[in-house]
């Protein structure tokens, strides 16, 4: 036995299997039935039908695509915004400033907060004829600025961003002010001495530190995109119309529908991108964190 | 070695308490295919329940916003109080309510009463599986308070599934503010399209919002396509049965292109309100009530509860919706009807409340607690029942022959399964972004994936 290891290797086994079980077969067995004619009527007997269910998807006048396209575009745009927000945030929070645990704390609150809380109170703040938004902008004279935050479709999607970007914002915040604080003083000190601007010490010492916190976000970010189904479907179900449809919401009307074959299909292909991206930002991550 | 003890100890304890935790409830397919097996277990264990006996149990109802409502509290309370059970009532948003509902019956989880829209198509194509699903209410008393017309949807053949308790009012028809009518000089109802538009105009000019269309409610402002199916079987005599036969399809059918069309130039000129499709009907009687609209779509009953929650001296009436130039009745005998789920763990229970619910004094009570609702459509002549003096004015208005045929969504088989896809197609529609022909395209696509599913022969 080697000593130095506190618990043994077949400790291992269990999680392993529970994890394989619960988790990885799961997975497996939903790639297996996209490929088949599985659906409501099914009953225990499925047909094979090779890759039917993808020439559908990616051929059907319901416009799957337009989900996935939406999917990959919230991904990127709602990223964006949330890192860079939290970051300047985090780096704000992290100058000595009266308050700042307060700030910190009331920044943070929204992340505890279930989505389809957000997503009910959000409805009724973003309402065209009574919301809370509109009836404030009226009663400040800026009434020109009433928009119909969920119907129109100019606006829907900026909505969207916007009350994903309030919730998740504190989150990455914290993240990013977990990787600041582990960043050496004396490193902003001599680049002041060698009077280096804010943006210099951001672009040469902050991020090239913050590399770990990045990839963290970053991954969480883009897995949380790619999956988004709660915001969409409690403020806009997908409307008006199709306008804010993705593919988690298609997935959930097809196996609403009894159509699971094809709901399965849809997911496997979220799968695919998924940890495509994924393992390309944790190799692109990983390396630049070596190079440092 | 102590270490090494308790360490495989607490192992075996996590397994235990996970693998305890994962034990699912028997679901109806895991009976082995035994019709009967779960109810004939709880059967043995309550064979005789009388009130005492369920006491301590909860009763779990799920039903979409709109279909109970605060209607049954007060039969609700006083089941709970005569057996002394707790009735949890799951109220689910109209346009989540068929996903969710959905998701319950085939993960196992569904309350022990569910509820669907119902017609004589809807049992076999939104619950499909109803024999696994459903508890079998055959030789039930309560069936005899259902109308013979009404018992389509409530049955499979000779099978007994359901028990419908809705209203025979008018459904869906326009309700218009007679007074303001007056007072702007409109001397008649629109009964074509053009006089409509004429109509609004006014409305419009007066600064008032012509037609009220709570598009935001998700199932509403399809009904003006639906509701006038009469129109579309008036104008191509044999259309339903051929829908059903699928020798007739949706798209390209000139009277529905005609409809939509005019449904978006009403969206186009604002006759629905500035931002209809955020819009829902949550206050739509005050809307009325405040002199804001001018007419809207609802159930005839619906007038009392304006004037019940409002306090206007307005007068209201009804006219059938122009669109399509439509002069047909909305007949449709179906509605939100209520199911036992066969995976339940109170049987009994479930049929004590369905026995409980038709009773004189509970049909009263559902019927008195209903402002929006005039009367029960029930066999029991001891309901007393409420009938508006504009109801019958409103029936009497129109022909027999009008009321033949009924709405498309009920008359037409795989039709109302898609409401809410049409109803997102319908706004998609209206924003530009689809082609009219493209709506009825998808319903008929929506339609041929059911009946596929469903095995018709007739998309074979």
């Amino acid at each position: 036995m080697n000593k130095k290891k506190i618990y043994p290797q077949w400790f291992l086994i269990v999680p392993l299997v529970l994890y394989a079980v619960f988790f990885l077969l799961p997975g497996v067995l939903g790639v297996a039935y996209s490929f088949t004619d599985w659906n409501v009527r099914s009953l225990g007997e499925l047909n094979f039908i090779g890759l039917d269910n993808y020439i559908e998807i990616f051929t059907s006048d319901k416009n799957y695509t337009a989900g996935i396209f939406n999917t990959l575009k919230f991904t990127v745009i709602s990223n964006i915004i949330k890192l860079t927000t939290g970051l300047f945030l985090a780096i704000m929070l992290k100058e000595k400033l009266k308050g700042k645990s307060i700030y910190r704390t009331l920044l943070y609150l929204p992340s505890v907060l279930p989505f389809l809380i957000i997503g009910l109170i959000f409805k009724s703040v973003l309402n065209y004829n009574n919301g809370l938004l509109n009836t404030f902008l009226e009663f400040i004279n800026l009434g020109f600025l009433k928009q119909k935050w969920l119907s129109d479709l100019s606006v829907v999607w900026k909505s969207i961003y916007g009350v994903d970007a309030w919730r998740g914002i504190g989150y990455v915040m914290t993240i990013f002010l977990a990787g600041l604080n582990t960043i050496p003083q004396s490193y902003y000190d001599a680049a002041s001495i060698d009077g280096a601007s804010f943006w210099q010490k951001l672009i040469h010492i902050t991020l090239p530190n913050l590399t770990g916190s990045i990839t963290i976000n970053l991954v969480f970010g883009l897995t949380y995109g790619l999956k988004v189904f709660d915001i969409i479907y409690v403020l806009t179900n997908g409307g008006p119309g199709h306008a804010t449809e993705v593919v988690t919401t298609y997935v959930y009307q097809l196996y609403a529908n009894g159509q699971y074959g094809l709901s399965v299909s849809l997911n496997t292909i979220l799968f695919v991108i998924t940890m495509m991206i994924g393992l390309l930002v944790v190799k692109y991550m990983g390396k630049q964190e070596v190079q440092q | 070695m102590k270490k090494k003890f308790m360490s495989m100890l607490l192992c075996i304890t996590m397994i235990a308490i996970m693998l305890t935790g994962c034990s699912s409830n028997p679901t109806p397919e895991n009976n082995d295919g035994n019709e009967t097996s779960a109810l004939a277990a709880s059967e043995s264990k309550d064979s005789d329940s009388g009130a005492g006996d369920f006491a301590g149990e909860t009763l779990s109802i799920m039903v979409s916003q709109g279909w109970m409502d605060n209607r049954y509290d007060e039969t609700i309370a006083r089941f709970e109080e005569t057996y002394g059970v707790t009735v949890d009532l799951q109220t689910i948003p109209a346009d989540q309510y068929d996903d969710m509902l959905q998701s319950k019956l085939t993960g196992g989880t569904c309350a022990d009463i569910f509820w669907i829209q119902s017609n004589p198509f809807a049992i076999e194509s939104v619950i499909v599986d109803y024999e696994n699903y459903c508890i079998n209410f055959t030789g039930a008393q309560w069936k005899s308070v259902i109308p013979e017309a009404r018992l389509d949807s409530c049955m499979v053949g000779d099978t007994l599934y359901g028990l419908q308790l809705w209203h025979n009012s008018p459904e869906y028809v326009m309700i218009y503010n007679k007074t303001l009518f007056a007072e702007l000089d409109i001397e008649s109802t629109p009964s074509t399209y053009t006089e409509l538009l004429t109509v609004c105009e006014t409305l419009a000019a007066a600064d008032l919002t012509p037609w009220f269309m709570p598009g935001a409610d998700g199932w509403q402002h399809p009904l003006p396509f639906f509701q006038i199916g009469g129109v579309y079987e008036e104008t191509q005599p044999g259309l339903y049965d051929a829908l059903n036969d699928n020798t007739a399809t949706f798209a390209d059918n000139e009277k529905m292109l005609e409809v939509l069309t005019q449904f978006k130039e009403l969206s186009d000129k604002g006759y629905f309100g500035e931002d209809w499709i955020g819009s829902d009907s949550t206050n739509l009687a005050n809307e009325f009530g405040d002199r804001n609209i001018g007419m809207a779509m609802g159930n005839s009953s619906f007038i009392q509860q304006i004037k019940d929650e409002t306090e206007t001296q307005d007068e209201f009436g009804l006219f059938l919706i122009p669109l399509g130039d439509n002069d047909t009745f909305p007949t449709n005998p179906a509605g939100p009807t209520m199911f036992g789920y066969k995976g339940t763990e109170h049987p009994e229970l479930v049929k004590a409340f369905f026995d409980f619910v038709c009773t004189t004094q509970s049909l009263q009570e559902i019927l008195d607690n209903s402002p929006a609702y005039t009367n029960i459509a029930v066999n029991d002549d001891a309901v007393e029942q409420h009938w508006l003096p504009e109801e019958e004015e409103f029936m009497q208005s129109i022909s027999e022959d009008k009321m033949l045929t009924s709405v498309l969504q009920t008359g037409t088989k795989y039709t109302n399964d898609y409401w809410m896809d049409f109803a997102a197609d319908l706004v998609a529609y209206c924003q530009g972004t689809m082609e009219a022909n493209d709506v009825l395209k998808n319903m008929d696509a929506n339609r041929a994936t059911a009946a596929e599913v469903a095995g018709d022969e007739a998309w074979q």
